[in-house]
């Protein structure tokens, strides 16, 4: 077995008397596109929230490996998540910076890298040129993503004024842009029609294949979770219930029961999760 | 069709004449007792009670308020539901406005500059004037600094004249002390400033909009008390007085016949024009620096930072942005500018006291920076001309002039509720994308 790039082990998170996650742990893999789902307040978004750095975590370890470092993410703080573990997410709600224009957003995203080629901005201020040239490299790596979700023409207008469906691409493009080793996506394709969701996908396919960045994301899009993931998780009242391939999670009985309820009385087939999850999860 | 649209401006007149009779009335018991009663010395009631004055009361004047309520009300009801009718029937009447203000811009800045270059030559300008060139020019450059903290990182900061009182202090405490040129005293009250945004900055880290906003008010209060308090430092309320006025390179401002001076070194007749005009130009100089470092930052990684964390914190924070550490530097460059403001403050009045530092100070600053457009240096200007030049030209009108004041404030509000100017240019464009124009 090849060694996981984010390793998750015995993860609790309490919210006071609340347990929100009991006991979970999973890998992730390099050239896997992950999928967590789970029904609602089943404690998707708190482990997602735990790996990202955006809660502490009230036990258990979560181990990312950059090359042949290793990084104890619920002992980093937040902002080095992204900075040192190389772990960018995106949000349910779009979080860009609205005001900003596309290619600013994006350009924001590399300012690590920035901050060091401009000497903490030192070297712009004296009038010193030696970062333009990371400028321009940072640039080229914004066209390169701009391009790949149809932006390049709309560059220089401000980001909130993009349709729904743009501002999304938008933001994955952007957690792209801070070079890293996984990423993470909170339930990306809410809200988009069938044509922009089949974008979405292509992108996701092409973050795994091309920039060799392990996915990691949080769907209820069943159509969506089916047709890319590699290898679906699913959570259950804070618990993992499965994980696997997806062929084998449409089949698995305590996935059926913990979406459609208590239902193996029936004793018929089960029927295919993705047919009735999305009946379930579309009220 | 014809009939029932003119049934509804009726209708719609109506409603206006409602309105503006329901304002009026409201405005009855605010005008009766400020216009109503005039005391008057004398009278037939001067008895002891009342120390030989009575009452008189102004029917007429408070008549002459209401109607004017009532006409000013109506007008802009009418206006506003005119303005509203053509934005319905045109289209984008708002593209229009800000296309006509863009035709305005490019040429604002040039031109304002070549005047404030020129101020103190022109003929018909006199001490006076000039003293109220440095005065908005020092609010332009606070204004300016202040620009930093609010408009480009978004923290609201009601406390900057503290770092103002700091840089002044600083400057006139070394400069007696130590007994060092304002050349050298003024980085050093740049840098006790900047210190002392820092000292600011690692308790407010964590806070945001109104939290912060009351935080920082505090701030500025401890500063102005403990400067008022500390009497062995500073001298209480009394305030340091003799601090040394800047010299010419070396050459000082003086009439005294000793050494050589400014006007002897130049041939020239002794006037006390000499060191104003100086000073105008030194302040001049000391807002450029501010405005030429803050359009750089903002073109730089760290002022990008500082504009994304005014947008999205939480965003920032999953980019691997440190906001500690640029918010600390937002502060530190902030309250830097309000240092140097500080001790050019000093120098020219020789004399300073925590009585110039209240919060009204803090709030004249804010005001500038929010009506001229958040982040805006152009607006800041323009506030800044319009707040301080319009108090200040109002100064004969007295107690009027603070009407003055607050109906310009509410003309603005009204007419552009985001401030004079909101365009905002990115910081970095593509070369070959199609321009929107």
């Amino acid at each position: 077995m090849k060694n996981p790039i984010l390793r998750v082990e015995n993860l609790i998170m309490r919210f006071g008397g609340l347990v929100a996650v009991d006991d979970v742990s999973f890998n992730i893999f390099e050239d896997r596109i992950t999928a967590l789902i789970g029904p609602n307040g089943a404690g998707k978004t708190t482990v997602f929230n735990c790996v990202t750095g955006f809660y502490r975590p009230s036990a258990g370890q979560i181990t990312m490996r950059v090359g042949d470092r290793t990084h104890r993410l619920e002992k980093l703080e937040g902002f080095k998540i992204a900075q040192k573990a190389k772990i960018a997410r995106t949000f349910q709600n779009i979080r860009l910076f609205p005001r900003m224009s596309v290619l600013e957003n994006l350009i924001i995203a590399q300012h690590n890298e920035l901050m060091r080629a401009s000497g903490f901005s030192l070297y712009g201020l004296l009038g010193l040129s030696g970062h333009l040239k990371a400028e321009s490299n940072a640039v080229k790596l914004a066209e390169n993503w701009l391009n790949k979700i149809n932006l390049i023409d709309l560059a220089d207008i401000e980001a909130g004024e993009l349709p729904y469906g743009s501002q999304r691409l938008l933001e994955i493009a952007r957690a792209m842009c801070t070079k890293p080793k996984l990423l993470c996506l909170d339930e990306p394709a809410a809200g988009l029609n069938a044509s922009e969701s089949s974008d979405l996908a292509k992108l996701i396919k092409d973050i795994r294949d091309r920039a060799k960045c392990a996915v990691l994301l949080i769907e209820h899009d069943m159509g969506v979770v089916m047709k890319i993931s590699d290898h679906v998780i699913v959570l259950d009242h804070g618990a993992k219930i499965a994980d696997g391939p997806p062929v084998a999670i449409k089949k698995n009985r305590a996935v059926i029961k913990a979406y459609l309820g208590e239902d193996d009385e029936n004793g018929g087939s089960p029927p295919s999760i993705s047919a009735c999850s999305r009946n379930a999860l579309e009220n | 069709m014809s009939a029932g649209q003119k049934n509804r401006s009726d209708k719609n007149l109506g409603a206006h004449l409602r309105d503006a009779g329901l304002t009026a009335l409201i405005c009855l018991p605010l005008a009766f007792p400020m216009f109503g009663f005039q005391l008057v010395p004398g009278g037939e009631g001067g008895n002891v009670k009342t120390f030989g004055t009575s009452v008189e009361l102004r029917f007429f004047w408070v008549i002459i308020a209401l109607i004017v309520i009532f006409l000013g009300r109506l007008l802009i009801s009418l206006l506003s539901s005119k303005a509203f009718s053509k934005q319905v029937v045109g289209a984008q009447p708002r593209s229009v406005n800000t296309q006509s203000m863009s035709s305005i811009t490019p040429w604002l800045g040039p031109g304002i500059l070549g005047v404030a270059l020129l101020w103190p030559w022109f003929p018909f300008v006199d001490r006076w004037l000039v003293d109220l060139g440095i005065l908005v020019l020092t609010y332009i450059m606070l204004g300016w600094g202040l620009n930093i903290v609010v408009g480009l990182a978004g923290l609201l900061d009601l406390g900057y004249v503290a770092f103002y009182a700091v840089g002044a202090y600083s400057y006139a405490l070394i400069a007696l002390n130590f007994d060092l040129t304002f050349w050298q005293c003024l980085p050093l009250a740049g840098i006790f400033a900047a210190m002392f945004g820092i000292l600011l900055g690692f308790p407010v880290l964590r806070l945001r909009g109104d939290y912060l906003a009351i935080v920082t008010l505090g701030f500025g209060e401890i500063i102005r008390i403990v400067l008022l308090n500390w009497s062995d430092l500073t001298n209480g309320p009394d305030g340091l007085s003799g601090i040394p006025r800047p010299t010419f390179f070396g050459l000082p401002f003086k009439n005294d016949g000793s050494g050589t001076n400014f006007h002897s070194f130049f041939g020239l007749e002794y006037t006390s024009m000499h060191r104003i005009i100086f000073l105008y130009y030194l302040i001049l100089v000391l807002a450029l620096i501010t405005n030429f470092v803050t359009e750089r930052i903002r073109l730089l990684p760290v002022g990008r930072a500082w504009e994304a964390l005014r947008e999205d914190e939480i965003a920032c924070r999953s980019l691997g942005i440190n906001p500690r550490n640029t918010k600390l530097t937002a502060f530190a460059i902030g309250a830097m500018f309000a240092g140097f403001a500080g001790s050019f403050f000093a120098t020219r009045q020789a004399f300073i006291s925590p009585e110039s530092f209240t919060f009204i100070e803090s709030a004249i600053i804010l005001a500038i920076v929010v009506l001229g457009g958040m982040g805006s240096q152009m607006g800041v200007v323009l506030a800044a001309i319009f707040l301080i030049g319009m108090t200040e030209l109002f100064r004969e009108l007295e107690q009027f002039r603070m009407l003055a004041f607050g109906a310009g404030m509410v003309a603005i509000m009204i007419w552009r509720p985001r401030g004079l100017l909101t365009k905002r240019k990115p910081s970095i464009r593509i070369a070959h994308t199609v321009d929107f124009k």
